[in-house]
């Protein structure tokens, strides 16, 4: 292993003062292409990747992007459609899927963590930021019902499960199964200052551990789906693969502060091509290699945080493409302007 | 109570904040509000004052309309002010304030629906205010933003309607939307999100978003009172629902929408509660309430359920109820379930009454089953095999049913005289059914009347359709003997030896008799019951009998006490024939009670099944079948006590069956076996000395015989007379 301990957490103090003075961290121009082409005027982000269906996880990011590009129409928009059509379960956490063609259109009412983190981490940033109580409120139930469903202690951390069901240790064999691209480190200490009860921080903690023990294989790398039930590997019913789940890690990373070398290492050696290389992570065979500029941002933020390597200016501006690849530019894009002045 | 301005019920909704009741006479807009706050109750006995205190009417007061209790204002929170009563204008408020946007929106679009109850709404609150004469006309400054809003609620386009909001609050800093614009937004968003919530059956969400939006839960919203009610129901809170429907039936006047309250309310609540429900009735159109056919629906699922298996408790009131109905209306399906329900209550005489009223408006397999049940039941099975006939081949259970009441009209004492007509149709219908059962009681009756050959040719067809019906083998073993074939009465006891001690003890015509309780003295009939089953089945003529008997035996009388039937129509549960089977034990008749037993244990399961292997193992060994005993016995774990028991009963069998066949060394194996669960009753204990005596283990003998004689039996002194005489020939004297 290149590194057995994360030696150096540092969870970066929020930047809290950006969206209401500040030039926001999405420019208007780039938020304006991104929801001329993802966001219905319903106020759903239209996954155009997959079907045009709507999910909690865009939803999340279309109220993340809406935030940090400092609109809080677009945000009032996104939020009344996923209040009144995701955020629907008896657990206070929200249904995953949302189909147009449906009837009704909720097709799982299963939830993904991932879309709850992000939905109460947006809520949490704009209401305090806007001074919205509403979004306050809705936020910390939001966490607490994570809390109460989706955490799970395992061989002595804190695990965040992918799901309210179906992935912990007595729901299949090789449980529990996680998926280390659901941990927006970003989050977490948001919030524990929303939930007090429960220790955010070392969740955000173990998590940077798991990901130091979840980067397997001849090209250490995380699986997107990973069991825990004894060594580290591979969930079974999953490709075996570093995939468009986990491609996300570095990034919410680095978005949280995080400049750990050790962890970031393997993602970089990974991104020497300059794209995204999907990888079997058993045999380190690349399986494709992704070169959407929303993809080859995260190669080039990594690359930056590891060598102060520039950001070639070509990613710097932002087309739309598809709804995935854009999202994680954006983002990528907002974690730049944030850091004024590196890697320009 | 006058209706203007009415204010209902506090204390209606145990657990409401308190519902109230504001309307205009010009407009039925209800704007009470079903209450849903958990704290209600303690709200309550804080202000006992309010609490069975109406509202002051809206229309007396200077402003504003006063809720129910003050805490209403209190409890709803400024998030969803819609509510009349939490939007109270400033007091002295003039009528220049009242915002007539959403008026005169309603107005240009033509939607006189929406206007109405804008007009209905702003009078209860202003009650000032005078409604513009043409609310067209006026005012001559318009917002075309705000009227792009209003079009975007009216198209139910609330994400957008949010969205436009913000944008003109930032574009234009100092403009406020009206509140009522939000208010509204506010509900109509809550709206959606609980009809969402209830489509995916996340009730607990329904019931949070209903107590965050009481403003919600009106007479013009009567789907969404529907679905909180459901979430209620389906989250085990049947009173609270209760609450909700009994809210809408107080409160909500569109009949059509009340009568579908309560049918939406059947499925979910239970009958005491839907009866609360019912008691809110209002006359209908002609004359009969307005629920009167869901009543009937109800009193007719109550008294269906009284005549399942097991059957409900049953109202009085219901059954009283639906005869009336079934007299009024004269519909068979009614006469049939009173029939049904009479049937398994005991009362075979009205049961047969109703089905007989149902069978002359139509006559269904179903009806005549029940009908040929309640006449079995009254012994009448003549008239029950008549009912039946048609219908036997409709299904299994009537098949079953027609020849049991066959088997009952064969086996009357005296021996029915039959109809030529119906003795044919009953031997073809035993016949093509090859019904072992019927077969046999054919036997029986052919021997009743002397008919021996023919008798014996259907107590072999039973065989033939059944090799192991131990009655049919022992009724034509009764038949050679009497016909003198002893040949062939030693071939059934070779066949049977194992299986039937009475088989095997037969020795001559007074045992039979003894045994047979039913076969003693037939009268020579001047007719014969000729037609065997092979006759039958080639469809030749029966010659009937003429003549009754009345020398049979009482013992052979089926039902003289009734064992009940119901097991022969409903082996669904096994329930009832385990019943039947014990009452049979009862009566001493093991053999049918074996076969109860059977239909118990092939209908029931757990303590059902264990029970009727038990009584099958025991009517077993009341036959003397100990094998069968055995078998049976081990069809299903009993308790211990059940099993040492049973296991005593069978080794006295055995050795019952060894003694009487000289096999005198198995006899004390036997013996030894079920001495080492249970004490040696005196019986056996003379049977175990004889045995001995027999093997010339005249010690052992001896010392049996001297225990016997100091317990005091008599048999003791016989047996050591008996060791004696075997020890010198020589009487003693």
């Amino acid at each position: 292993m290149k590194h057995f301990l994360v030696a150096c957490i540092f969870l970066a103090a929020l930047s809290t003062a950006n969206a209401s003075n500040a030039a926001p961290l999405v420019a208007a121009a780039d938020w304006a292409a991104y929801k001329q082409k993802f966001l219905d005027p319903s106020g759903r982000i239209i996954d155009d990747g997959n079907g045009g269906i709507s999910h909690s996880e865009g939803q999340g990011y279309g109220l993340l992007l809406a935030y940090l590009a400092g609109s809080r129409a677009d945000f009032d928009l996104i939020w009344s459609f996923t209040k009144t059509e995701l955020l629907l379960r008896d657990d206070h956490l929200a249904v995953w899927k949302w189909e147009p063609a449906a009837s009704p259109h909720v097709t799982d009412i299963n939830n993904a963590t991932d879309g709850d983190v992000l939905i109460a981490y947006s809520l949490a940033r704009a209401g305090k930021d806007w001074a919205v109580p509403e979004f306050l409120d809705t936020a910390a139930d939001i966490v607490k019902a994570i809390a109460a469903t989706s955490l799970t202690e395992h061989e002595g951390r804190v695990l965040l499960l992918p799901g309210a069901s179906g992935f912990a240790a007595q729901d299949r064999n090789d449980g529990p199964v996680v998926n280390m691209s659901y941990w927006v480190f970003e989050a977490f200490p948001v919030f524990a200052e929303l939930d007090p009860s429960t220790d955010w921080k070392k969740v955000a903690k173990d998590g940077l551990n798991l990901l130091a023990v979840a980067e397997i294989g001849p090209k250490r790398l995380p699986p997107d789906w990973l069991s825990l039930q004894a060594t580290p590997k591979p969930a079974e019913g999953f490709p075996p693969e570093f995939g468009y789940n986990a491609l996300r890690v570095p990034l919410y990373v680095l978005r949280s502060g995080i400049a750990d070398a050790g962890l970031l290492y393997p993602f970089a050696e990974m991104n020497a091509s300059g794209g995204i290389v999907i990888t079997d992570v058993a045999t380190g065979e690349v399986r494709q290699i992704l070169t959407d500029p929303g993809y080859r941002i995260i190669s080039a933020l990594t690359a930056c945080a590891l060598s102060e390597t520039p950001v070639p200016a070509e990613l710097k501006s932002f087309t739309p493409t598809l709804y995935y690849p854009s999202t994680l530019h954006l983002l990528g894009l907002a974690y730049l302007a944030e850091h004024q002045g590196r890697c320009l | 109570m006058s209706k203007t301005a009415m204010a209902i019920l506090a204390g209606l909704v145990a657990g409401a904040i308190g519902a109230y009741w504001l309307t205009d006479n010009s407009a039925d807009v209800a704007s009470s509000q079903f209450g849903l706050a958990e704290v209600g109750n303690e709200v309550a006995e804080q202000q006992p004052a309010t609490k069975n205190t109406p509202p002051a009417p809206a229309l007396e007061g200077n402003s504003a309309p006063v809720p129910s209790d003050e805490n209403l204002a209190q409890t709803a929170p400024a998030q969803t002010p819609s509510a009349p009563a939490a939007t109270q204008p400033p007091a002295g408020s003039q009528a220049s304030d009242v915002d007539e946007t959403a008026l005169r929106y309603f107005a240009r679009q033509g939607d006189t629906k929406r206007l109405q109850a804008e007009i209905a709404r702003l009078r209860a609150l202003y009650p000032d205010w005078t409604p513009p004469a043409d609310p067209l006309a006026v005012p001559p400054q318009t917002d075309a933003q705000l009227d792009q809003m209003w079009q975007l609620y009216s198209q139910g386009k609330y994400a957008e309607l949010r969205k436009t909001i913000a944008d003109r609050r930032i574009r234009e800093p100092n403009w406020q939307p009206p509140q009522d614009l939000l208010d509204r937004l506010a509900v109509a968003e809550a709206r959606e999100r609980l009809i969402n919530a209830s489509n995916l059956k996340q009730f607990e969400t329904v019931v949070r978003v209903a107590a965050d939006t009481p403003s919600l839960l009106t007479c013009s919203e009567v789907d969404v009172l529907w679905r909180v009610a459901e979430a209620f129901a389906m989250t085990s809170r049947s009173d609270r629902a209760r609450d909700a429907y009994l809210y809408v039936l107080k409160n909500c006047e569109n009949p059509a929408e009340r009568l579908a309250t309560v049918q939406k309310a059947l499925p979910l609540l239970p009958r005491d509660l839907l009866d609360q429900l019912l008691a809110t009735e209002k006359p209908g159109p002609d004359d009969a309430g307005e629920f009167a056919a869901i009543r009937a629906d109800l009193v007719r699922e109550s008294v269906a359920a009284g005549g399942a298996d097991p059957p409900a408790t049953v109202p009085e009131a219901d059954v009283t109820t639906l005869e009336s109905l079934a007299q009024r209306d004269g519909l068979a399906a009614d006469a049939r379930l009173l029939g049904w329900y009479y049937l398994r209550h005991e009362d075979a005489a009205r049961a047969e009454k109703w089905f007989s009223t149902a069978r002359r408006t139509e006559d269904t397999a179903e009806t005549s089953q029940g009908l040929a049940l309640a006449l079995l039941e009254l012994n009448r099975p003549a008239e029950a095999e008549d009912a039946l006939y048609k219908w036997r081949d409709a299904s299994d259970t009537v098949r079953t049913v027609y020849f049991a009441a066959v088997a009952e009209l064969l086996a009357l004492q005296p021996p029915p005289s039959l109809e030529p007509m119906v003795l044919q149709r009953i031997v073809s219908a035993v016949a093509a059914a090859k019904n072992a059962t019927g077969a046999q009681q054919l036997g029986w009756y052919a021997h009743a009347f002397g008919q021996e050959e023919t008798a014996g040719q259907w107590f072999s067809a039973a065989l033939g359709w059944k090799p192991d019906d131990e009655a049919s083998a022992y009724g034509l073993a009764v038949v050679r003997m009497a016909l003198g074939d002893k040949k062939g009465v030693t071939e059934i006891q070779r066949q049977w030896a194992d299986r039937s001690e009475r088989i095997a003890t037969m020795t001559g015509p007074q045992v039979k008799t003894a045994a047979v309780p039913f076969a003693n003295g037939p009268k020579r009939q001047t007719t014969e019951v000729r037609d065997g089953p092979s006759d039958a089945v080639s469809g030749e003529a029966a010659p009937a009998s003429t003549t009754g008997s009345d020398s049979g035996d009482a013992a052979r009388q089926p039902n003289r006490r009734g064992c009940s039937k119901t097991d022969l129509y409903s082996p669904a549960t096994g329930e009832a024939a385990l019943t039947r089977g014990w009452c049979l034990m009862e009566l001493n008749r093991p053999s049918e009670a074996v076969v109860a037993f059977e239909a118990a244990f092939q209908g029931g399961r757990g303590a059902v099944q264990r029970d009727a292997a038990w009584g099958q193992t025991l009517a077993y060994v009341r036959l003397g079948l100990a094998d069968e005993a055995a078998v049976a016995a081990a069809r299903m774990p009993q308790t211990h006590e059940r099993t040492l028991d049973l296991e005593a009963s069978i080794l006295s069998l055995r050795a019952t069956g060894f003694f009487e066949k000289k096999r005198y060394a198995e006899t004390i194996l036997a013996l030894d076996q079920r001495a080492r669960i249970a004490p040696e009753r005196l019986d056996l204990m003379t049977m175990r000395g004889y045995a001995y005596l027999a093997l010339r283990r005249i010690n052992e003998a001896r010392q049996i015989f001297q225990a016997l004689a100091a317990a005091g039996d008599p048999q003791g002194q016989r047996g050591l007379g008996a060791v004696r005489a075997t020890i010198d020939p020589t009487p003693q004297d």
